[in-house]
């Protein structure tokens, strides 16, 4: 499970989590993203994401 | 001695974002209004580029014309997003609940972290000219958080300052990515001494002066790698440079 992080504005997807509120389920891989899909937060297209390995905030403070 | 990129001024990527029009939405203020962008690294519309340096993605040097013009409330996740002003007068609102003014020397770091928006205006009468910088964090969806400080030009002249980074009086962002500032007289010479294993970036805001046999004169950059000694010889006018170092 990967996470993407958008150049245009920082908005994370993170394969694990989906993002449910824009209907993509849990665990749904980034390859099986649409090509035309775009940032929901400022459109930036899908291509202007980058795959990034940081731990969350959360995670970080209790590890 | 490892140089990975010399960026002249003309070469960088250039957006011409007017305030009517299709960017209506984007760019606040009356029809008239401007921002011209000039990105060190690939941003938005402008992908042919360099597609930054370690953590660093963006690094713009930004224009708006006076009198109401800048960007309309917008959302960020994540990026630690740095503004440091080089003249005018920058305004910035976020969600924390922050309204600052900053003037020329003064700087912010807005972490976005789990989600904020801002608004960035000139609503002075002369041109606001800001460089912003963006890195990726150590960390996601941290709490959003804003800080500001100043340089001081009378304190910091004819030395290397840190602004941002883990040095006393800098603004810590957990990172590893330091900014500084090299505001010098002519003739005189610098020595950066960077970790080996980072990256170096230095922006001539305004000057010349010659890093690893390059002249570099106003709005020109130069990328090196590799390196924990980097001399920087100033040329007769002075200069006033901004050094990023950032883990690769």
């Amino acid at each position: 499970m990967k996470k993407y992080l958008c150049l245009g504005c920082g908005f994370s997807y993170d394969e694990a989590r989906g993002l449910p509120e824009h209907g993509i389920a849990p665990g749904t891989r980034w390859a099986d993203i649409p090509d035309d899909w775009v940032c929901p937060d400022c459109g930036t297209p899908k291509s202007g994401f980058e795959m990034v390995e940081i731990p969350y905030y959360s995670e970080a403070r209790t590890a | 001695m490892s140089v990975r990129f010399i960026l002249r001024a003309g070469e960088r990527g250039y957006s011409y974002l007017p305030a009517a029009g299709l960017n209506a939405s984007y760019v606040a203020g009356h029809p008239d209004g401007v921002i011209t962008r000039h990105s060190s690294f690939n941003f938005h519309e402008y992908q042919s580029g360099i597609p930054g340096l370690g953590v660093m993605k963006v690094f713009g040097d930004e224009t708006f014309t006076p009198n109401g013009t800048g960007y309309n409330m917008h959302p960020h996740h994540n990026f630690i997003i740095m503004a440091f002003v080089a003249s005018g007068a920058l305004t910035h609102i976020n969600t924390i609940g922050k309204i600052d003014e900053l003037k020329a020397n003064d700087y912010y770091v807005f972490s976005a972290g789990s989600g904020g928006k801002h608004s960035e205006l000139n609503i002075g009468d002369e041109d606001l000219q800001v460089i912003y910088v963006w890195v990726v964090p150590g960390q996601l969806l941290a709490p959003p958080s804003y800080r500001r400080s100043r340089f001081d030009p009378k304190a910091g002249a004819n030395r290397i300052t840190c602004l941002v980074g883990d040095e006393p009086g800098a603004l810590p962002i957990g990172q590893t990515f330091t900014v500084s500032r090299l505001l010098s007289d002519g003739g005189k010479a610098h020595t950066y001494r960077p970790s080996k294993a980072n990256g170096f970036y230095a922006f001539v805001l305004e000057g010349e002066a010659d890093i690893a046999e390059a002249t570099l004169t106003r709005r020109d950059s130069i990328a090196l790698e590799g390196e924990d000694k980097i001399e920087i010889a100033v040329r007769a006018n002075g200069t006033d440079m901004l050094l990023v170092e950032t883990k690769l």
